[in-house]
């Protein structure tokens, strides 16, 4: 079952949105059931189905994060846990623990203010005027740093000779 | 929105964070430039690689039974879910309406303005009809795996042991390749039709009669078919 595959990934990335374990669980729950309902449009040439999945969780999230009045603020208060493993799992598992490394390293070579603000607008669903103002910056330098923080991720694998994972 | 502007924003719209109004004026561009498509490809890669950064989160086991609760409650029945083509097909697909129901994919044929296609359901068409006087059907939906997955696809059996396969969202076969219905009694798999789909749907009459037990399966043949399966099976159902 796709679940069992990506629930975790899907979870993980519902969790550091909604920064609280009920949000996370019916984010989740309501993406997956969409998948099921398949009124998703998933299409092989268009990545992975971990990134489509993925995808359905973080425009839904979104559109959580802005139909709320209050907006909750993304908690970064997160437990690491030991991932549990099927053994018929045990090789897509060690291949996507390295996919995430490897995402997290290309991350880590972004500089502070640049990461704050893909952080800003990819899990907490603010739009580039709502992070100019919450940061007080040029909505210039906010879009700026959007460009280059994507630009350095995308360089770090091209710098390693090594795809874009997908 | 011109091209400048484009290029301004096309960084905020992969990340999600385009407000309203210019995620339209974006989105208006693009479906009027789409040559310029593939570059929010290659950025919308890169961004949601985002996803996967943050710590892992072990969802609680209620999560699954509560995911898995409701699948199973809209699998016993049919989905509620706006109709595709598919499940619109099926509300019709009666014993009665199969001269409606070969109407329905002829415009489908043309639709697609696929000659081949079309010729499928001319061919369809009459294998139809011959089936008019047939009063009771039953359909079993068909599990799909690989690529596969996302396929919704399902056998209308027909009095007779005659059925007709029909499935949307499958995923194209490489060239000179080409799906291939198997019907395996026992153990053994009769080749028992074969099918492209072009576009998202396809219909097919299997062609060897099924009895109760058989199980169906599809697999990637090269062209013309095989006389044994010779790849893992994409598609199957036990009636």
């Amino acid at each position: 079952m796709l679940y069992d595959r990506h629930g975790r990934a899907a979870y993980s990335l519902s969790y550091r949105m909604m920064g609280e374990k009920q949000a996370a669980e019916d984010l989740v729950q309501d993406a997956f059931l969409k998948v099921w309902r398949g009124a998703g449009s998933y299409r092989t040439e268009r990545g992975s189905v971990r990134t489509w999945i993925l995808s359905i969780v973080h425009n839904r999230g979104i559109d959580q994060l802005r139909s709320l009045a209050s907006r909750r603020r993304t908690q970064n208060k997160v437990e690491a846990s030991v991932p549990i493993s099927q053994p018929s799992e045990a090789f897509a598992e060690t291949w996507r623990n390295s996919q995430r490394e490897q995402v997290r390293e290309a991350l880590g070579t972004l500089p502070p203010e640049q990461l704050k603000i893909l952080e800003l607008a990819y899990f907490s669903g603010y739009t580039h005027v709502e992070i100019s103002e919450l940061l007080d910056l040029p909505l210039g330098t906010v879009k700026g740093r959007m460009r280059l923080g994507l630009k350095k991720i995308r360089d770090y694998f091209d710098s390693r000779d090594v795809a874009v994972p997908r | 929105m011109n091209h400048e502007r484009f290029d301004e924003l096309k960084e905020a719209y992969v990340l999600g964070a385009l407000p309203e109004q210019e995620r339209r004026e974006l989105e208006e561009y693009l479906a009027a430039h789409p040559e310029r498509q593939a570059e929010i490809d290659k950025l919308d890669n890169v961004a949601s690689l985002i996803a996967l950064s943050p710590p892992e989160q072990e969802p609680s086991p209620e999560l699954r039974r509560s995911i898995m609760d409701v699948v199973q409650a809209e699998a016993q029945r049919p989905p509620a879910r706006t109709r595709s083509w598919l499940a619109a097909v099926r509300e019709r697909l009666s014993v009665q309406n199969l001269a409606l129901a070969a109407a329905a994919l002829l415009v489908i044929g043309l639709f697609s303005w696929n000659m081949l296609l079309q010729g499928q359901v001319q061919d369809l068409q009459g294998q139809v009809a011959s089936l008019q006087d047939s009063q009771e059907s039953r359909m079993v939906a068909l599990a799909g795996t690989g690529a596969a997955q996302r396929a919704q696809a399902e056998l209308i059996l027909l009095k007779g042991h005659k059925a007709v396969l029909m499935a949307e969202d499958m995923p194209r076969v490489p060239e000179n390749k080409t799906y291939q219905i198997w019907v395996i009694e026992g153990d053994v798999p009769q080749p028992s039709g074969l099918f492209e789909p072009d576009g998202e749907t396809v219909a097919a009459v299997v062609e060897k009669p099924l009895d109760e037990d058989d199980v169906i399966a599809i697999t990637i043949e090269p062209d013309g078919g095989s006389q044994q399966p010779t790849t893992d099976p994409m598609l199957t159902a036990k009636l």
